[in-house]
């Protein structure tokens, strides 16, 4: 009971904090200087259309980087967690119903996943949305098959090439411009194009690769662990 | 009030209250489950936040084309893009430990965790 | 009141009661539900705040993909409180 009124307590103080740390803050006419020098310089720089993609992964590139070695610890332990730790799987047989959709519809939905990655530079998307669709699709699958997985050594195989061509894609620029993960060591082209933006593509397409893997490895052995209590 | 700075405005009261009322969750809510749901709410409140200090009225997305002339800013969206994945991950990495917790102390009720008492 | 206000403010209430009711709903299993509505509508607001990238990736991971790892987690700790 008195953590119901402490907690609305602490609530209650932060929402005035909230409060008073926005009571003097006007509608911003302009942007900030670096927003600025991003939407005026961004297409030259990079190539790339899409704004949101060319600061992902060409001006914060190292950042998405590091976000994804997060991503690959948190489904690491999550896999290392349902691996070691017998949770008595007795997966519950799926309804017709669901393994029909789940056998006609995934090749649609991986292709528009990677619909999505291919088209990161041009119009919204990129690696990370295109991958959690491929990974939905696997997810599909997953709910329809009446069998619990093995141990999938492709996922892990693409899992680790993702992550090795995303830091060779950065050594690449170190050796030959100076800089890692340096967008111009290929061509920027014509900005609109599919075939442009420098390494923009290659890149969103390891990031999906990476994210689709990922989040399949910690599907599958939710799968393998499954079930009702 | 305007139209436009009611509209400007409405989005963050929205997300504040998000993010207060899932550290309410938070802290008051027993199961461990509910506890990781009331998580993810906070956590799509400050990425509400978020995108919304990069956000101006009236202009278009950051997406160049010949008959954009202003765009609202790219670089919080750019972070939150990456803070939904990681968010999800966390969030997976949350459920198993739950589980495993209230496999071991026989409840999923927090306050029979001697670990997470407070 | 134009009509971009009315839909932010629309949306905007209707995910704080829906917050609210998550998390003082009985059933966990309509929790989950709850949840993955405000994540929805989440979606829409990145979308009425210009920002389409983030939309797509909330409508995709947080409606569907968080939404099967709680039922996941339903499953195994055992339901109702």
């Amino acid at each position: 009971m008195i953590r119901t009124y402490v907690g609305l307590i602490i609530v209650l103080a932060l929402g005035a904090i909230v409060v008073s740390s926005l009571s003097n803050y006007s509608v911003p006419l302009e942007l900030g200087s670096t927003g600025h020098n991003y939407t005026q310089r961004g297409v030259d720089d990079t190539g790339s259309v899409n704004l949101v993609t060319a600061v992902v992964v060409a001006y914060r590139g190292l950042d998405t980087l590091g976000e994804v070695v997060v991503l690959f610890s948190a489904s690491t332990a999550v896999v290392l967690i349902l691996t070691l730790i017998p949770m008595g799987a007795n997966p519950t047989p799926s309804s017709s119903i669901v393994s029909f959709t789940a056998g006609v519809l995934p090749g649609a939905i991986v292709l528009f996943g990677i619909y999505i990655i291919s088209h990161g530079h041009l119009s919204p998307g990129g690696g990370f949305p295109g991958g959690a669709v491929v990974a939905s699709a696997f997810l599909l699958i997953m709910l329809g098959s009446n069998t619990i997985p093995g141990q999938s050594r492709l996922l892990a195989s693409i899992e680790s090439l993702a992550g090795l061509t995303f830091g060779l894609l950065g050594f690449w620029g170190m050796m030959t411009l100076g800089q890692f993960l340096n967008n111009k060591v290929l061509p920027v082209g014509s900005p609109g194009k599919l075939l442009s933006a420098g390494i923009i593509p290659l890149i969103s397409l390891v990031i999906g690769a990476k994210v689709a893997s990922e989040l399949s490895g910690v599907f599958a052995s939710y799968r393998k662990a499954g079930g009702e209590k | 009030m305007t139209a436009q700075s009611l509209f400007y405005w409405s989005l963050v009261v929205t997300a504040a209250g998000l993010v207060l009322i899932g550290l309410w969750g938070v802290l008051t809510r027993k199961n461990i489950l509910r506890i990781a749901l009331a998580f993810t709410l906070a956590d799509t409140g400050v990425n509400l936040i978020l995108v919304w200090s990069g956000f101006l009225p009236n202009r278009s997305a950051p997406i160049v084309d010949a008959s954009v002339t202003s765009m609202v800013d790219p670089l919080p969206q750019a972070l939150v893009l990456t803070s939904i994945v990681i968010g999800v991950a966390v969030a997976a990495l949350f459920v198993v430990v739950g589980v495993l917790a209230s496999r071991k102390s026989g409840s999923a009720d927090v306050r029979r965790m001697k670990e997470l008492r407070w | 009141m134009s009509l971009l206000a009315a839909a932010s403010i629309g949306i905007g209430v209707m995910m704080l009661v829906a917050a609210v009711a998550a998390l003082v709903v009985r059933k966990l299993i309509s929790a989950i539900i709850i949840v993955a509505f405000v994540s929805l509508s989440a979606s829409v607001l990145f979308l009425l705040m210009d920002a389409p990238d983030v939309a797509i990736t909330e409508a995709s991971i947080g409606a569907a993909i968080s939404t099967v790892i709680f039922l996941w987690g339903r499953g195994k700790i055992g339901g109702e409180e």
